[in-house]
């Protein structure tokens, strides 16, 4: 391994041609592809001020994951996997093979992408050119990792976290089994489009014989990567809260894990997924004083009713009654949310357009941060009109990881 | 697909091989009248692996009771033997494939349709005594054998040679079935002519790349109605598969189906000579596997009849044959590779075998979509696996 100053500001050609002088090794992986080759060592921290450049690098290793209080990225994707490996130690070699890839790819570098041309490439090859892409990959557990029908497969039962469960039942949702849950999610997050779903896509290949990916989602969202607060696709301000924690104590005291949860838990945290689809004809046909009732705050600034900035302190009782960020505030309960817009095409049977809300959340207790408002919101929110809730999924998302370890090793090898 | 086809297919394609290596094995195969004398005179020829030469006797005796049996018309007695045939083979099969990789093949061969025979309802007790039959002649060289060696690139060429031989016997049972399903239609024979249909497929799926080199003659077989621009010129067997099964009708068929006869006698004949490169052989293993996992597993191939798990065990199977011959160059260069890949064959057709009764496929619409999802996972792992042969090469 080499670590040296060329590594700032490193191209992914450089960094393609180190790797080769390191001397990547082609072995047979599990997956029967060629295996992830050898990272360089991890990137160095981002220098102070750096992070608004998009092309930065952001370290896999850490205390915690990347991707959670990382400050939000423009483009996202979403896959949920199933295990589908029998035996633990293919469980291991894929985790290997991911967290690999994981730190290759957050470089910026790429797998190799030929030296027999009788054999496919080791990488798919479309970044290339492009720079990391301040790219993060999170890794989470779903409730179906630790026990599957009630068997504990991987003998790792007894490792589950205390508030990983499925989001209970909630009233008006309408989910697609399809499009939920999992035993592994895998959030990949970018500046660049094409960096981010590289990255996903590879994953996908190095499943390819220990795991079957269920569903992927596809986000979008602009201006948080400025601190500024994102709009969603109603127009509106979303995660203006997120302000109120936004210190190393508020994060402690919302995002990760409590001291009572399981080694592999501490500096980690649970994060809770749904994505709602949002009526947007019908929304954009709805005055602006509905939109802004909806919600309880004011669409261009973001105040809320009654104040005039949008981190200006919210008074619930000046809102409507079932306004959205009212119900919010009675819940008392902090999250840090981190969501991504999508769209997903066209109903061809009204012509609507098919979009929402990736909804993605991370608090160190669900079942007292977020399910309460949850279910508050579900049986009370006036937002309900204009969206419902399609998928859901509740993860368990390890602490970071030091360098050489993979990611769910503390899981399943002690 | 119909069983016994299949299993006609395997033991003529496997006798080939068989023929080919008995040539430089002359002496040994001339010189075994009785498998007791056989086990004598070859104590010291290859007892290098005494696990090897253990387990083929025990596979041998259990054989030998299973030909007991087949004489009986036992059928339960028949069952439970191929069942431990399997098991002594798969104990000791490993090595096998490591150390002898050209008996391991015809071992194989045999092997697997007798245990096949132990999950269905009726034994073809005459079919099942020819392979049983077979299977002890594999055993006979299996214990004869000696420890391949040889470059590389003479066991790619030895691998291309053996390919070729099967490549060469499925045209051939190709055209012979298609000329019995031609007659079905031709007599407006609806029942007859749906059954043979799908056992003509069959040797067309095995090979399907190779006939995919000859121009447009795999595009007047095996055309789909959207592969083609003008209708009217659309050929073949999908276009009878139509009249079979969507129309009803088979007026204006026989145009076709004299048309199929001279097209699947043709490429029969153009295989002859073709020359067969290592790559291209590869090559049409990774294309197999594509084929069964783009429009097979979709449902796509056989939109009127259903009949695509069919095509896509053939294709599969087509594949494996590849997988088979280069064996000898995979124990090489990849030994590792070879492990996976048997795993992986095993695994995909013990899935397939869910979704058989009595050796008859169901149709595609009966699938659930976890089912088909399945089949797609293990058959992309297999293409995965199957891409990195090219490492031999």
């Amino acid at each position: 391994m080499e670590r040296d100053n060329k590594q700032d500001g490193m191209s992914r050609r450089d960094f393609l041609k180190i790797t080769a002088s390191v001397g990547v090794g082609l072995a047979i992986g599990a997956s029967g592809m060629a295996a992830v080759g050898k990272a360089l060592s991890p990137a160095q921290p981002a220098a102070a001020g750096a992070e608004d450049e998009k092309n930065e690098r952001i370290a896999l290793y850490g205390e915690h994951q990347p991707g959670i209080v990382t400050p939000q990225q423009t483009y996202m994707y979403l896959a949920s996997f199933k295990i589908t490996a029998a035996d633990k130690l293919a469980v291991i070699r894929l985790f290997r093979d991911w967290t690999k890839f994981a730190d290759l790819s957050m470089a910026g570098g790429t797998m190799r992408t030929g030296d027999n041309p009788l054999l496919p490439p080791s990488d798919t090859g479309e970044t290339l050119d492009l720079p990391a892409s301040r790219l993060t990959v999170t890794f989470g557990f779903g409730p179906t990792f630790f026990r599957l029908d009630g068997q504990d497969r991987f003998g790792i039962a007894s490792k589950q976290p205390q508030f990983l469960k499925d989001i209970p039942r909630m009233p008006r949702e309408r989910l697609d089994p399809l499009l939920s849950g999992g035993d592994v999610c895998v959030q990949v997050c970018a500046e660049d489009q094409q960096v981010a779903f590289h990255a996903v896509r590879n994953f996908i290949r190095l499943s390819t014989g220990s795991a079957t990916v269920n569903w992927l989602q596809e986000g979008f969202i602009s201006g948080g990567s400025g601190g500024q607060t994102p709009r969603n696709l109603f127009g509106f301000k979303d995660g203006t809260a997120n302000s109120l924690h936004q210190t190393p104590d508020g994060y402690r005291d919302v995002v990760w894990a409590g001291a009572d949860e399981p080694d592999w838990m501490q500096g980690g945290t649970y994060m809770a997924y749904r994505k709602v689809r949002m009526l947007l004809e019908v929304w954009d046909r709805s005055s602006l004083a509905d939109q802004e009732d909806t919600f309880g705050r004011y669409k261009e600034s973001g105040a809320a009713y009654g104040k005039k900035d949008e981190f200006d302190h919210a008074d619930p009782s000046t809102m409507p009654v079932g306004a959205h960020v009212r119900l919010a505030k009675e819940s008392k309960q902090l999250i840090h949310r981190r969501g991504f817009s999508y769209t997903d095409g066209v109903d061809p049977r009204t012509g609507n357009v098919n979009a929402g809300l990736l909804f993605v959340s991370f608090q160190r207790n669900p079942e007292e941060q977020f399910i309460p408002m949850l279910k508050l919101m579900q049986s009370k929110d006036a937002l309900n009109e204009y969206a419902m809730h399609i998928a859901s999924g509740m993860f368990a998302c390890p602490g970071g990881l030091r360098e050489g370890q993979y990611i769910g090793q503390n899981i399943l090898e002690s | 697909m119909n069983r016994q086809i299949k299993v006609a297919s395997v033991i003529l394609a496997a006798a080939l091989v068989l023929g080919a290596c008995a040539k430089s094995n002359d002496k040994s195969n001339n010189e075994q009248p009785a498998t007791a004398v056989q086990t004598q005179q070859n104590e010291s020829a290859s007892a290098d692996n005494s696990a090897i030469r253990e387990g083929t006797l025990k596979v041998q005796e259990e054989t030998k009771k299973l030909q007991e049996a087949i004489e009986k018309q036992d059928t339960d007695e028949v069952k439970r033997l191929s069942k431990s045939i399997n098991d002594a083979w798969l104990a000791f099969e490993n090595s096998v494939r490591q150390t002898f990789p050209l008996e391991y093949t015809e071992v194989e061969k045999y092997e697997m349709p007798i245990f096949s025979a132990s999950a269905y309802d009726k034994i073809d007790f005459a079919a099942l005594k020819v392979t049983a039959e077979k299977l002890q002649g594999a055993l006979e060289n299996l214990l004869n054998a000696k420890q391949t060696t040889g470059n590389t690139s003479e066991l790619l060429a030895k691998a291309v040679a053996n390919y070729k031989l099967y490549v060469e016997e499925q045209a051939e049972q190709l055209a012979i079935q298609t000329k019995v399903f031609v007659e079905a239609v031709k007599a407006g024979d609806f029942e007859k002519a749906k059954l043979e249909y799908v056992k003509a497929r069959v040797f067309f799926e095995n090979i399907e790349p190779i006939a995919e080199s000859f121009g447009d003659l795999d595009p007047r077989i095996d055309a789909r109605l959207a592969d083609v621009e003008d209708e009217s010129e659309w050929t073949g067997f999908h276009r009878i598969e139509k009249a079979l099964w969507l129309d009803k009708s088979l007026v204006g068929m026989d145009q076709y189906a004299d048309q199929l006869v001279k097209d699947t006698e043709e490429l029969r004949d153009k295989i002859k000579s073709i020359e067969l490169e290592p790559t291209a052989m590869v090559a049409g293993a990774m294309e197999l596997l594509n084929e069964a996992a783009i429009s097979k597993i979709t449902g796509e191939e056989e939109i009127y009849s259903h009949t695509d798990l069919v095509d896509f065990a053939a294709n599969v199977d087509g594949s494996k044959n590849v997988y088979l011959a280069i064996i000898p160059a995979l124990n090489e260069k990849n030994p590792g590779l070879a492990d996976q890949l048997d795993k992986q064959f095993q695994l995909l057709e013990q899935t397939l075998s869910k979704h058989q009764t009595n050796g008859l496929f169901v149709t595609y619409d009966k699938l659930t979509t976890e089912q088909i999802r399945e089949i797609s996972d293990q058959i992309s792992q297999l293409s995965n696996l199957m891409s990195q042969t090219a490492s031999i090469l």
